[in-house]
């Protein structure tokens, strides 16, 4: 169980993450849902701890993790993986080298700067490119693949970590529809078979719909909703979004024809927009 | 199957090494040549270390003497006595060298660089040539073409100039010249399909790319040959070289090291002026 109790993230004047308290259970697929600048970002990068929260706490089976320090903090960023909206892989790095990255933790200093990966390792490694699909282009340098290709590596350095929580900021944002889909479809997948907790931002209402047992809605830093896919009402969406921000969120479909007519998913349909999600 | 690293079984991990040998099977012939590279390197540095005859005593006897040094450099004396109009002239001069030197050597090297650009030229002959041509510019030294000018028009900053432009020519050129074989095609075929010719294509294609890098390299060589003008002095080609090297020559320590502090001084000015100018001229996201 991840427990966030009044978590806080001021950067000067401005409060990205106002006092969040949330109660994720182990095994559940969340959707943070909420414009771009709503603190999804932010909310994540305190969970794995990239950032420092100024306030609150975390608590994961009972340990608060907002409090480690040196070595501890490196483990937990070991046990909550993450993927980015960019991938963040090392680009002049070939493609398995990049998922072994994924055991930095389990490693001492002498083994890993010598990339002294066992071969259990190496074999996981290559098992989990191949369930993406792209174990074909182990050896080539990770720049050569295209956006989906790369978001599926940086799955695979995900669950190299044997991680229990997977965060992912925007997974989608950069991709195609079907890669979209390819790449949802993996984290759903990770989800349901290996039961690992993931916690998916997504800025488009309907793929957070279609794959997530649970929708957390933010505006200006905080959880205006929570709940099943079920109970996103157009009056909640309303207020997640803003008027103004709706129809672009419903826009942005991935597999909207995959689920039922959602209400009020009228606009579902058009082109997806080229807006740049900022992350 | 299992799901962690730590329950593979040798049977996994064999039926996997079956599948995909290339990318789990270890690359001996790569590590023996990789062992043998390395094992190379060490012994060339041992060779090395034994020809020079570079012992423990020598090192430390050394540095003894370097105290010596270093104590009478850092105790200046009779101060209002020193040459300050002469020290500081010298630095006037060599700054004007190396701006004079850079700047020429970078207006060639537009001209070169593009020619010697193989998007640019693809005639291999004649990118041989150019290519050749600066490699003969840059692979003698800076210092050397000071010894060949000073020859030729006599001590002085004139031959200091001469040199600098010279060789940077060569430097820059070829800087330059990868700059413009890395740019990105896309823009470029979006000017030509608009029906722009080559020079055209060059001009709004290539140049907006390469000019933060072209700025930038000139900047640095501006620093760089600054630094290095003061060598050039000391074979003279004019500048605060000769001033400090005729110092140094009547160990006047002190002074000498008046000397360098101010080149410091100028160096560290130089750097902040022109991150100041590349900030501002190329804007902050190409930095």
């Amino acid at each position: 169980m991840l427990e966030i109790h009044s978590l806080e993230k001021r950067f000067g004047s401005v409060t990205a993450v106002d006092q969040v308290s949330l109660k994720i259970p182990d095994g559940q697929m969340v959707g943070i849902i909420g414009r771009s600048g709503a603190g999804k970002s932010t909310l994540l990068r305190l969970i794995n701890r990239l950032a420092e929260p100024t306030g609150g706490q975390i608590l994961y089976a009972g340990d608060d993790v907002s409090a480690l320090r040196g070595r501890e903090l490196m483990a937990w960023r070991a046990r909550c993986a993450m993927i980015f909206q960019q991938f963040n892989l090392v680009n002049r790095l070939d493609v398995i080298t990049n998922v072994l990255l994924g055991r930095l933790n389990y490693h001492g200093f002498a083994s890993a700067m010598l990339k002294r990966f066992t071969p259990a390792e190496r074999a996981f490694a290559i098992r989990a490119l191949d369930r993406l699909d792209i174990a074909q282009a182990a050896l080539q340098r990770a720049d050569t693949l295209s956006g989906g290709q790369q978001q599926r590596v940086a799955i695979a350095r995900a669950l190299m970590q044997e991680p229990k929580i997977l965060l992912a900021d925007e997974p989608i944002a950069s991709l195609d529809p079907r890669n979209a889909t390819v790449v949802m479809d993996a984290l759903r997948a990770i989800n349901r078979e290996e039961g690992i907790t993931v916690v998916c931002n997504l800025h488009t209402l309907d793929t957070a719909r279609a794959y997530c047992d649970r929708i957390v809605g933010m505006a200006s830093g905080a959880v205006v909703f929570d709940g099943p896919p079920a109970e996103l009402t157009i009056q909640a969406a309303r207020e997640i979004y803003g008027v103004d921000g709706l129809d672009e969120a419903l826009s942005e479909s991935v597999t909207s024809t995959s689920i039922g007519p959602a209400p009020g998913a009228a606009g579902s349909t058009s082109a997806p927009s080229t807006r740049t999600a900022a992350a | 199957m299992s799901s962690s690293v730590a329950t593979m079984t040798a049977a996994e991990i064999a039926a996997l090494r079956e599948r995909f040998p290339e990318a789990l099977s270890v690359d001996r012939r790569r590590r023996w040549t990789h062992r043998a590279v390395a094992a190379g390197i060490v012994a060339y540095m041992a060779f090395c270390v034994w020809v020079f005859d570079i012992t423990v005593e020598r090192l430390f006897g050394g540095l003894g003497k370097m105290w010596i040094v270093v104590r009478s450099m850092l105790v200046w004396k009779d101060m209002a006595s020193w040459d300050y109009l002469g020290i500081f002239q010298g630095l006037a001069e060599t700054l004007g060298m190396a701006f004079l030197g850079t700047f020429v050597a970078s207006l060639f090297a537009v001209v070169i660089g593009f020619a010697a650009a193989r998007n640019v030229v693809p005639n291999r002959i004649i990118h041989h040539l150019v290519r050749r041509f600066l490699d003969l510019l840059r692979g003698v030294d800076t210092l050397i073409w000071a010894l060949v000018f000073v020859r030729a028009v006599g001590l002085g900053p004139l031959a200091g100039v001469l040199s600098i432009m010279v060789s940077d020519t060569g430097t820059l050129s070829k800087l330059y010249s990868e700059a413009v074989e890395n740019v990105d095609r896309k823009p470029i075929e979006g000017v030509r399909s608009t029906g722009a010719g080559n020079l055209k294509v060059y001009r709004f294609g290539y140049l907006p790319q390469v000019l933060p890098v072209f700025l930038s390299t000139s900047l640095y060589w501006f620093e760089s040959n600054t630094r290095s003008a003061t060598i050039l002095g000391i074979v003279g080609a004019g500048g605060i070289g000769m001033q400090l090297s005729e110092r140094m020559k009547v160990q006047y320590w002190d002074q000498a090291c008046f000397i360098i502090v101010l080149i410091l001084l100028t160096v560290a000015i130089i750097d902040t002026g022109s991150k100041w100018i590349r900030l501002n001229l190329i804007g902050r996201r190409e930095l």
